[in-house]
């Protein structure tokens, strides 16, 4: 008979790298890196220009397109990505929501020649189409992911928390 | 030993001998033959037994609608495969092939007894005949069946290799490799965009590798190809399926045609592509001829011989006859005569044949004997001769020959077209269904349009005999071991439709999917009923096109990598305090911390008393999270769950119960409000993503004028729950900004604050009955806060307890887990939970169905306690609740239980329940029966421990 290895075990080692994993995809280099720490927020408004103003900042107009460290995912949602620390206002008694999810995800880099051959093993966007300057929220496998273009060869992550330790391994499996 | 090689020719490096093994023996092929060809070429006729009548078998075809050849491939006992097509193994030194299906031995097989009786088992013949008794199914006639009637033997052993998958995007997708794939693909090429160009051989060029004249022009249109740069060849890819919007699903072989030795990385790849067009080039597959006689190793399709002929340098035979009823059997059998095969004669079931095929035959030494049939074959395990007559009926003529070529004429493989929902039209011409209207932004070229010229043929159903069928022994689907007859007899019985014929003689069904078969059934049930083929339907055609391996439909979801598993922040901790771990969800919780050997009984007991008098610490953090934040908050919240909450003040907290649309419970949890237009909701572990996608739902479908958004914070905050009487003192040194006293922070109050210096909402909740805080912290900061709490509780003789005490201690208590203690047809009320009902509201989701008579009727089960007769007999969680253990079998069950602890609290056993009727029957004795005794127990009300709740106000 198999053993068959209960769930708890069988992933449960994993662990998101601390150090960069170097290496090639079909000959061709990748590096994947723990990004640094960032602010994040969930914003939404049924107005963005009301969205805007409140926040005193400028939002992007287009869906899957980002400005200055904002992306707009849906017609009324954005994702704001910044510098760690930097804080948005907690509006309140606007018809408008803002919430501090800068713990919620982790950010990895993924970059190199190789970089759009690794996240296309498991990401069904066709990520050539995807220039830097936009943003989308997609999936790797069965985990929900946000891919962020940063450069023709690099881009940046977003993942949840406790999926981030599979996405690193599943990530990293084909970088050898 | 009929085949052989011939002296020159083929596309195979003569230079290069490689030795095989088949059976335990050891023979030699050529770099560039398939383990069919190499067979062939070696001299090997009989090649596998028959599914269900263990008939001897030889080779049919040369691709992938071969049907008899599978043979399981051995590359070491953990990598085994199963019912391969050897005419798609490429050859590599040392390749262990093994025949199947056979008992001792491929020649001398015990089960062929069933041939013997073949008479005594028609179609449907299993399910007539092993109708009762039931239980015998399982036990006997089952097992047996499967053991005689089966395909190769999976490995037992865990497959050591691993799979890789990718997407895939192009502007153009061709599907087939041959003349009209790699012409599409070129043409596709000049336009720019990306091209992929799949086949499933281990070279291009499709039939024109049979064809040597073309040879050079295929080269040339090679050249030209891998030149593009625009352009993916994927060679050894079987695209076995066609989905929605130009989705297609593809295997890749990587390392199966290598020496194991020498192959390293993944086994296979699966290609998802989704494409702007996809041009299908799947070409045709030869038809067989059904006749007395047709299954006998040696019989084979024309087209297959020729290519064994051209393209692997293989004769198939040394007297070889053509039985056709198509001109492309004699174009194969005038290339095969010039090629060297001896061809004894051309056996062609029309009258009239072009003048230039009989001409050219004859000239070549062919005898030509038209408007003739086979009627018999002779041979079992291989051919020795056959015996053909004018018109099937005239008299007879027997030729000595080894091999028997069909020529049938063509099937265009319209079967990824199928599963992409494109229309089929029925040609009479080719006899076969064809391309119609696309759904999907697909074409079809080459011979699977239709758009080739393989020459005249005629259409046959059984070649003409002047046995009845039902006597001869005519193969249709010869994977499945479906004979002429058993159509015959599906009409006879009444089966009207193709699709309850395919099911009654299982015609089509095996691992071919009926490639050969299919259309063959068409025409002889088409004929037994007297109705055109058009109007009998046609079976569908599902993916996949080919069987695949499971590993690489599994890709990268394998060992670690096979699913997620969710930990918290404090997981490391629990980790290498030696907790024992339990999923929920796909989180993994801490479920108990043993200490110095405990058992689970000992560590929970310990557990459960640090709480009760003192004080425990539990990581809750993978409670689900959600928050609600616009003006319409409240108002949003009172609409989805049961009780009132726009009189909730900012600073409180609620027990919120939700219910689905039909009125049973789906989830709970404590919310809190923040501020009037903030709310910080919290549900089950397990319930996260089921609870934000209903309210999502409802938000964006019902009410998507309220100015309100969701926003799942589950990872956001890490929670660390503190319960026990000493609670507040653990914390009282850690926090600021939050007055403590009980004035000034009452339970089911939320503050915000600091904490250990990180910012905090902190909850005054309990869901252990003893007065208790839910820390939220950011998960970054989850840990510090962990180690400051656990830091300033050693004075207080603080003990960290998992999943399994929480679960005691509120069963202590009464306080239902949904999914637990309700399985989803529980009602509030069912669960003594109707003052979470607002009974004044207007509305809220699952009202209306809560004010249906049967939600309040009499007998529905009910929440209660039980409390065993011997304090210390533990109930078993879900067995059954009597009344009577003494009534008669079936004994009425009145319900089950749901919950079963050690309670410390009560030094005794407990247990939660849901009985019909439950409260009414408190103070009644019941009886739950197990498979030794039965276990007597009297209800009592749900709570346990300190029903006043005076603990919770401390």
């Amino acid at each position: 008979m198999l053993e068959i290895a209960p769930l708890a075990k069988s992933g449960a080692d994993l662990a998101v790298g601390t150090k960069p994993h170097i290496g090639a995809i079909i000959g061709r280099p990748v590096t994947l890196s723990p990004a640094a720490p960032h602010s994040r927020w969930s914003l939404r408004a049924r107005d963005p220009a009301l969205l805007g103003s409140a926040l005193g900042r400028a939002l992007p107009d287009r869906i899957g397109t980002v400005l200055d460290g904002i992306a707009r995912l849906g017609p009324d949602e954005w994702y704001a990505l910044l510098e760690a620390g930097t804080a948005l206002p907690v509006l309140t008694g606007l018809p408008v929501s803002v919430v501090d999810v800068s713990a919620r995800a982790l950010g990895f880099t993924v970059s190199g020649e190789g970089a759009r051959l690794a996240l296309e093993r498991g990401c069904p966007l066709d990520l050539a189409r995807l220039a830097p300057g936009s943003a989308t929220r997609t999936v790797f496998e069965t985990v929900e992911i946000q891919v962020w273009p940063t450069a023709p060869d690099a881009f940046h992550i977003e993942v949840w928390r406790s999926f981030a330790p599979w996405l690193w391994h599943a990530l990293a499996e084909a970088i050898v | 030993m009929t085949g052989y090689r011939l002296p020159a020719g083929g596309r195979i490096d003569r230079h290069r001998t490689i030795n095989f093994r088949f059976d335990g023996r050891d023979y030699q092929g050529f770099a560039g033959d398939t383990l069919a060809s190499a067979m062939a070429g070696a001299g090997i006729v009989l090649v596998g037994r028959s599914f269900k009548y263990h008939r001897p078998r030889g080779l049919l075809g040369i691709g992938s609608e071969e049907c008899n050849a599978l043979v399981s491939i051995n590359r070491g006992a953990a990598r085994v495969t199963p019912n391969v097509r050897s005419t798609q193994v490429w050859l590599y030194p040392g390749l262990n092939a093994i025949s199947q299906n056979r008992w001792p031995s491929l020649r001398w097989d015990v089960v062929a007894l069933n041939d013997v009786f073949a008479p005594l088992f028609p179609a449907g013949f299993y399910n007539k005949t092993f109708m009762w008794p039931r239980s015998a199914w399982e036990k006997l006639y089952e097992p047996v069946i499967r053991r005689l009637a089966g395909l190769g033997e999976s490995p037992v052993e865990r497959d050591p290799d691993h799979y890789d998958a990718t997407y895939a995007h192009c502007e153009v997708l061709v599907v087939g490799g041959g003349r009209a794939g790699i012409d599409a693909a070129l043409a596709a090429a000049q336009s720019g965009g990306r091209v992929i160009l799949i086949d499933e051989g281990d070279e291009l060029g499709g039939g024109a590798l049979a064809d040597p004249a073309q040879w050079p022009v295929l080269m040339a249109l090679k050249q030209e190809l891998y030149s593009c740069s625009n352009v993916m060849v994927l060679t050894r890819t079987t695209a076995f399926g066609f989905y929605h919007q130009n989705f297609i699903g593809a295997t890749q072989q990587l390392t199966d045609y290598l020496e194991p030795a020498v192959s390293q990385g993944a086994r296979e790849k699966l290609w998802r592509i989704r494409a702007g067009e996809v041009v299908l080039a799947q070409g045709a597959i030869e038809r067989p001829l059904v006749f007395n006689g047709n299954d006998v190793p040696g019989v084979m399709l024309a087209s297959a011989a020729r290519s064994l002929a051209l393209r692997f340098g293989v004769a198939v035979g040394r007297q070889v006859v053509v039985m056709a009823a198509h001109d492309s059997g004699w174009h194969d059998a005038l290339a095969m005569a010039a090629a060297g095969v001896t061809i004894a004669a051309i056996i062609d079931v029309r009258h009239v044949v072009s003048g230039d095929l009989a001409e050219a035959a004859r000239a070549m030494g062919i005898a030509v004997h038209t408007g003739a049939a086979i009627t018999r074959v002779a041979g079992r395990h291989a051919v020795k001769g056959v015996t053909f007559a004018s018109d099937g009926t005239g008299p007879s003529r027997r030729i000595a020959c080894d091999t028997v070529l069909m020529a049938g004429g063509w099937t265009p493989s319209v079967h990824l077209w199928s599963h992409a929902k494109g229309s089929l039209v029925w040609s009479d011409a080719w006899g076969a269904y064809l391309p119609g209207t696309a759904l999907e932004n697909t074409r079809a070229v080459g011979a699977c349009a239709g758009e080739w010229d393989f020459g005249a043929g005629v259409v046959t159903a059984v070649l003409p005999n002047a046995l009845p069928v039902r006597s001869q022994t005519a193969f249709v689907d010869f994977q499945n071991d479906v004979k002429a007859r058993d159509i015959h007899l599906a009409v006879q019985e009444g089966f009207r439709s193709i699709e309850h014929i395919k099911r009654y003689t299982t015609n089509g069904m095996a691992t071919d999917q009926g490639k050969t078969s299919n259309l063959n059934g068409l025409q002889i049930a088409s004929e037994a009923l007297g109705r055109p083929v058009s109007d009998i339907g046609l079976t569908t055609f599902r993916p996949p096109y080919t069987p695949q391996t499971f590993g690489a439909l599994l890709g990268h979801h394998k060992g670690a990598l096979f699913q997620p598993v969710r930990k918290s922040v404090i997981d490391d901790w629990a980790n290498l305090q030696g907790a024992v771990f339990e999923n929920v969800g796909n989180w993994r919780r801490a479920r108990y911390f043993p200490q110095g050997g405990e058992d689970m009984h000992s560590a929970v007991l310990r557990e459960c008393t640090a709480v009760r008098e003192r004080v425990g610490v539990f990581d809750a953090s993978t409670l689900g999270k959600i928050e609600v934040v616009g003006p319409d908050a409240a108002e949003f919240l009172n609409r989805m769950y049961t009780n009132p909450w726009k009189g909730l003040a900012p600073g409180r907290c609620r027990y919120g119960l939700l219910l689905r649309e039909d009125g049973f419970i789906i989830d709970d949890g404590v919310s809190a409000r923040l501020a009037d237009d903030r709310f910080h909701l919290t549900t089950t572990t397990g319930g996260a993503a089921r609870v934000l996608n209903m309210m999502e739902d409802y938000l964006q479908t019902e009410w998507p004028d309220l100015d309100v958004w969701l926003t799942s914070t589950t990872e956001q905050w890490a929670v660390i729950a503190l319960q026990g009487p000493r609670a507040r003192d653990v914390i009282a040194p850690l926090v600021e900004g939050i007055d403590l006293s009980p004035a000034a922070f009452p339970h089911m109050a939320v503050r915000e604050g600091t904490i250990a210096g990180v910012p905090t909402r902190l909850f005054r909740v309990s869901f252990t009955g003893e007065l208790g805080f839910e820390i939220n912290v950011p998960a970054d900061q989850g840990r510090k806060v962990w180690d400051a709490v656990l830091r300033s509780g050693g004075a207080h003789g603080i003990s960290p307890y998992g999943t399994e005490a929480m679960h005691v201690l509120r069963a202590e208590k009464g306080f239902i887990i949904v999914g637990q203690d309700t399985d989803g047809t529980m009602t509030p009320y069912d669960m003594g939970l109707d003052w979470a009902v607002g009974k004044k509201k207007p509305d809220f989701v699952g009202k209306r169905s809560l004010a249906r008579p049967d939600m309040s009727a009499p007998g529905r089960k009910q929440f209660i306690g039980l409390l065993t007769e011997r304090p210390q007999d533990l109930l078993e969680e879900g067995a059954q609740v009597v009344l009577d253990p003494t009534a008669p079998v079936p004994v009425p069950m009145i319900g089950h239980v749901t919950s079963a602890y050690h309670s410390v609290a009560l030094g005794r056993t407990i247990a939660l329940a849901v009985i019909a009727d439950g409260r009414a029957r408190i103070g009644e004795m019941v009886f739950i029966p197990m498979p030794d005794t039965v276990i007597r127990a009297t209800v009592t009300a749900p709570v346990f421990h300190d029903p006043e709740g005076s603990r919770l106000n401390a």
